[in-house]
């Protein structure tokens, strides 16, 4: 399979006092562009630890990270922090807004970032977004003015504005009630069928993990 | 409010106050001592210079901006001074530092002797009438406009009541005289003066009478009135010292506040620091975010603290005898100090935040 994602033998260990803990004991997974895939575990199964190494956040203890064809745990902070701009969009659980900034700001401050603050992309890019996920009439609120639903529609255009290779999605229905949670997993089918948008997914919900295309489950740091 | 700096400087506006009086502090520290180390210095310039005299005569290490009232020299170096070709006339002077009656500063009264004192400097009486007792002083226009006094009103020196005898004009030498007779008695310091006003003849160079003085009267100080500006900042080597002093104080104040406010303010934005670093935003974007936000606080700080600095020397020369003299190169040297503490301030939890763990900060509650 061409992969656009991939992790060989990739083990993660953190040290907690004087005890080494597991998180990822030799995780091996591939996922193909365009793909929406969802990963499933028990809480402490390493889900978020992997989330975190695929996305640059965290460096491997050993094993092989390729995103797009670079491999992540060979480069430094610095060159996974760049890597992070220019391939990866980031989707919370707790939404992660920017409070001070109105929904535009914070897509707007998305877009200086990852263009290295030059000009940002031309409105009709992001009005196209954000007709999408039905946010035309929102982007003058601040994140407190808009509902949980709304805030994590934010989120995620914040997270497809500058059309990363992956979107990574850590519990993004974890704060929402069922409409809501509806209305933000449909956004994202529509973004993967409409737009080719590869996702890698995390959620305790089995009805959440029916929207992607593949489900992987994770026991104790393995993929099982 | 799109911008993240602008959007967090109104977020906390307390918070924002603070930094920007902290700053402000300490550009008005520095632009106020300065204009007041300057406006006194150039009065007391002006002021002895309009005297007449273009030749003072001193015992040798004798100050006229000492804060001491001691009178060293005897007054009959008048007499041999009267002797000396070229010197037309001369007039013996001391004089008592007090504290002054705002409390702020201290104010200098000149002990003179009328005849010779007026003859070389034109002053006039302008209200009432000259001294005549040793409880009578005469005060110049300025101070009698200031403080509201006039011909009659009482005024404290030695720590004892006085009363104005009359008005004088022009403003030159102290703004407060009494007979010298009267202050060397009131010293207990008889047939003694604190220096000698020398005027030379029509014609006569200064500086050729000053050496011939130099010669007959060796061991004292000749010194031209031209120069005595220069001497005034020659012999007060401490005074640059203390505005030095100032200048490292106010950057040190506002260096500490924006320190302080920003480690608070990054500790608090823990998790859009983390976010930032979901983004991709890499440390030198996270640490200009951060000094771009201290310096526009600073910015302000600097406009704030030059207003109230301009408004308080409206106030202290409308409430005191004091003048300020501001000059662009402190105002200038107080905003570069200014945005400099801030600057500097904010690089401390800049870096920090920048070197924050991304998994930790974003997990922060």
């Amino acid at each position: 399979m061409n992969a656009i994602l991939k992790t060989e033998d990739l083990k993660m260990t953190y040290r907690v006092g004087k005890v080494d803990v597991n998180a990822l004991r030799g995780v091996n997974l591939a996922v193909a562009p365009g793909e929406f895939v969802a990963i499933m575990g028990p809480s402490g199964c390493g889900k978020s630890t992997l989330l975190h190494i695929l996305g640059g956040l965290l460096r491997p203890s050993s094993g092989r990270v390729i995103v797009d064809g670079e491999d992540l745990a060979a480069m430094s902070d610095a060159a996974r922090t760049d890597l992070r701009r220019r391939k990866i969009g980031f989707v919370f659980q707790r939404f992660n807004l920017f409070p001070t900034l109105t929904a535009e700001g914070n897509l707007k401050l998305a877009e200086h970032i990852h263009r290295n603050g030059k000009q940002n992309i031309d409105d009709n890019t992001r009005r196209e977004i954000l007709q999408l996920l039905g946010l035309e009439n929102k982007m003058r609120h601040k994140p407190l003015e808009l509902s949980g639903g709304e805030q994590q529609r934010v989120a995620i255009a914040r997270a497809i504005i500058n059309r990363p290779a992956i979107i990574l999605a850590d519990e993004p229905t974890g704060n929402l009630d069922t409409e809501n949670s509806t209305i933000v997993l449909d956004m994202l089918r529509k973004l993967n069928r409409d737009f080719g948008q590869t996702i890698v997914m995390i959620t305790h919900n089995p009805e959440a993990a029916t929207t992607a295309s593949r489900t992987i489950e994770m026991r104790d740091g393995l993929i099982v | 409010m799109d911008n993240l700096v602008l959007s967090n400087i109104r977020q906390r506006p307390t918070r924002t106050l603070i930094r920007v009086a902290g700053v402000a502090l300490g550009v008005i520290l520095i632009i106020l001592i300065t204009g007041l180390v300057r406006g006194m210095l150039n009065e007391r310039v002006r002021r002895e210079e309009g005297i007449g005299a273009e030749i003072q005569f001193w015992r040798i290490g004798a100050s006229s901006i000492s804060a001491s009232s001691a009178m060293p020299l005897d007054v009959r170096y008048a007499d041999r001074l009267k002797k000396i070709r070229g010197v037309r006339m001369v007039s013996p002077f001391g004089h008592y530092v007090q504290k002054s009656n705002s409390g702020l500063g201290f104010e200098v009264v000149d002990g003179i002797e009328l005849d010779t004192y007026s003859a070389m400097s034109n002053l006039r009486i302008v209200e009432g009438r000259a001294f005549q007792t040793d409880d009578e002083v005469i005060i110049d226009e300025f101070k009698a406009r200031q403080e509201n006094r006039g011909v009659g009103s009482a005024i404290q020196i030695f720590g004892k009541t006085m009363q104005v005898a009359g008005i004088y004009s022009p403003q030159i030498g102290s703004r407060i005289k009494m007979s010298l007779g009267a202050l060397q008695r009131a010293l207990s310091v008889e047939n003694k003066c604190l220096a000698i006003l020398v005027k030379v003849d029509d014609g006569s160079p200064p500086e050729e009478v000053a050496r011939r003085i130099d010669a007959e009267l060796p061991n004292n100080q000749v010194v031209l009135t031209r120069d005595i500006g220069l001497n005034f900042r020659r012999e007060i080597p401490a005074i640059q010292g203390f505005v030095r002093a100032v200048m490292g104080l106010s950057m040190v104040v506002s260096t500490l506040v924006i320190l302080l406010a920003m480690y608070t303010t990054i500790t608090e934005r823990t998790r859009e620091i983390g976010i930032l670093k979901s983004l991709g935003a890499p440390k030198s974007y996270i640490i200009g975010v951060i000094e771009k936000e201290a310096i526009a606080i600073s910015l302000i700080g600097v406009i704030a603290g030059l207003v109230v600095a301009l408004i308080a020397r409206f106030g202290i020369e409308w409430g005191t005898t004091l003048q300020l003299e501001f000059h662009w190169t402190w105002i200038l040297a107080a905003g570069l100090i200014g945005l400099g503490a801030g600057a500097i301030g904010a690089l401390y939890p800049a870096v920090r935040a920048a070197n924050q763990d991304a998994v930790k900060a974003l997990s922060y509650e």
